[in-house]
């Protein structure tokens, strides 16, 4: 096996910081995606969700009956009317802060939204 | 033993399990929606309000007590009759001094399992829904604060409260955690239905068996009598006539909330007539003849409704499926109330 010169290592290290900062950056990249939250059985796929700001939740109604998205916090008041089955709803979170969703017509279904 | 053997005794096993396989697929089988409309198997636990036996034997009292309200003379129980299936078998309800109220009394069987409260859902918690009537001029009439002195003027109940809520003063809004506790104990029993769904296909007769799949096709009932208590609790316009907003008055915006009630629950519904949020149909035959073709359109209308066309055969299944959903419950204790 030959030596490891000085100036490899060097190398090597900054390939690997290359490396490591591309990652982050696509993994920046993947958090930016919209995001995707069922309903379905009248309940939310999920009853929390951390989101990047300006990042946007896909609302997708995989229920037989109808649903509404109400989005309030930090000063939004958001309704999107009515929502048919398999209808989707997109929300873009601009504002860090917290957000309460519900169903208008299913008080029930309930989603807290943290946007850093 | 040898692998011809062994592989012999594989290809057996594999027939025994396909033949079992097979066999499930016969009329025997259980109705593939049954499983949607099975109980839970506890109660609802509140960490805000934890229940305890002293809130409940608390509760029972104030529940059934008339000296809670301003004439003196209103009790939760006078609207919420345990012998009429926890409603009062009337129209509309009758509030302070007679006076005529504009909706429907709801029934208080399994309400620990149905936020929000009220017709049009304004109350989010079953503790705030207790303060409503109690304090409301048209209902009970009972200012907190009068409310309050006339616990406190009856020592059996500064007893009874300070076991329930040490170290708290009696309050309205412990009045209300006391009312609540009791109210979550009001549990329904197992129906005929549930037997059915726990696997027991002699449990219901074949027309309520017939009646369940309407309810879950042609009918459309399901769509918003879902889940065990046969409720969404959501709101819906069903095509009542009248000019009572419902939940638009509470969450405006939505076209779809004009004239939405929340969805009843259709367990013991056969004992609880009349029917709908006005109380406008005295018999279920009437509530089915309006889901088949009663109802006016409007712009709200929800848009699972439309025409049935359900044939005199169809409505009778479903009459019987109805009647499978009410249990045979232990009657209501009524206690002896504190001097």
């Amino acid at each position: 096996m030959n030596p490891v010169t000085l100036s490899e290592i060097v190398m090597n290290r900054a390939s690997l910081l290359c490396l490591v900062t591309a990652v982050l950056l696509a993994g920046a990249v993947r958090a930016a995606a919209p995001l995707t939250v069922t309903q379905k059985g009248l309940q939310f796929s999920v009853a929390d969700l951390s989101v990047s700001k300006g990042q946007i939740v896909v609302f997708v109604n995989d229920d037989r009956t109808a649903h509404n998205i109400t989005v309030t916090g930090e000063g939004l008041a958001l309704n999107g009317g009515l929502q048919q089955p398999g209808a989707e709803f997109k929300v873009p979170f601009a504002k860090p802060g917290t957000y309460q969703v519900s169903c208008g017509i299913h008080p029930k279904m309930k989603l807290s939204v943290t946007v850093k | 033993m040898p692998g011809r053997d062994r592989s012999w005794i594989c290809v057996a096993l594999f027939l025994c399990g396909a033949l079992s396989i097979a066999s499930a697929g016969t009329s025997d089988e259980p109705h593939p929606l049954l499983a949607d409309f099975r109980r839970p198997a506890a109660v609802p636990v509140i960490k805000t309000n934890p229940t305890t036996p002293e809130k409940v034997a608390l509760g029972q009292m104030l529940f059934f007590d008339p000296r809670l309200s301003g004439s003196g003379i209103i009790a939760c129980a006078t609207c919420h009759n345990p012998a009429l299936a926890w409603s009062d078998a009337l129209p509309k309800g009758i509030g302070h001094m007679g006076n005529r109220l504009r909706r429907h009394t709801p029934t208080i069987l399994n309400v620990a399992y149905g936020e929000p409260y009220f017709w049009d859902g304004r109350a989010a918690t079953l503790e705030d829904q207790a303060k409503g009537p109690l304090t409301s001029e048209a209902e009970m009439n009972m200012p907190a604060e009068v409310a309050v002195k006339r616990i406190l003027s009856i020592p059996g109940y500064v007893t009874a409260f300070a076991y329930a809520f040490p170290g708290k003063p009696v309050s309205v809004d412990t009045i209300a955690a006391a009312i609540a506790s009791y109210e979550r104990t009001v549990v329904s029993n197992s129906a005929p239905f549930d037997k059915w769904v726990a696997g027991d296909e002699g449990a219901v007769s074949a027309s309520a068996k017939r009646g369940f799949s309407l309810f879950n096709g042609k009918a459309n009932c399901a769509a918003c009598h879902s889940g065990w208590r046969m409720t969404d609790d959501g709101f819906h316009d069903i095509g009542i006539t009248g000019t009572d907003r419902g939940r638009a008055a509470i969450a405006p915006g939505i076209v779809q909330l004009e004239y939405a009630f929340k969805t009843p629950t259709l367990r013991n519904i056969n004992q609880r007539a009349p029917y709908m949020h006005d109380g406008s149909l005295a018999t279920l035959s009437a509530v089915i003849d309006h889901y088949d073709s009663g109802f006016v359109s409007r712009p709200s209308l929800d848009t699972q409704m439309h025409q049935l066309s359900l044939t005199p055969d169809e409505k009778a299944d479903l009459l019987a499926f109805l009647d499978t959903l009410t249990s045979v419950d232990s009657p209501a204790v009524v206690p002896q109330l504190p001097q």
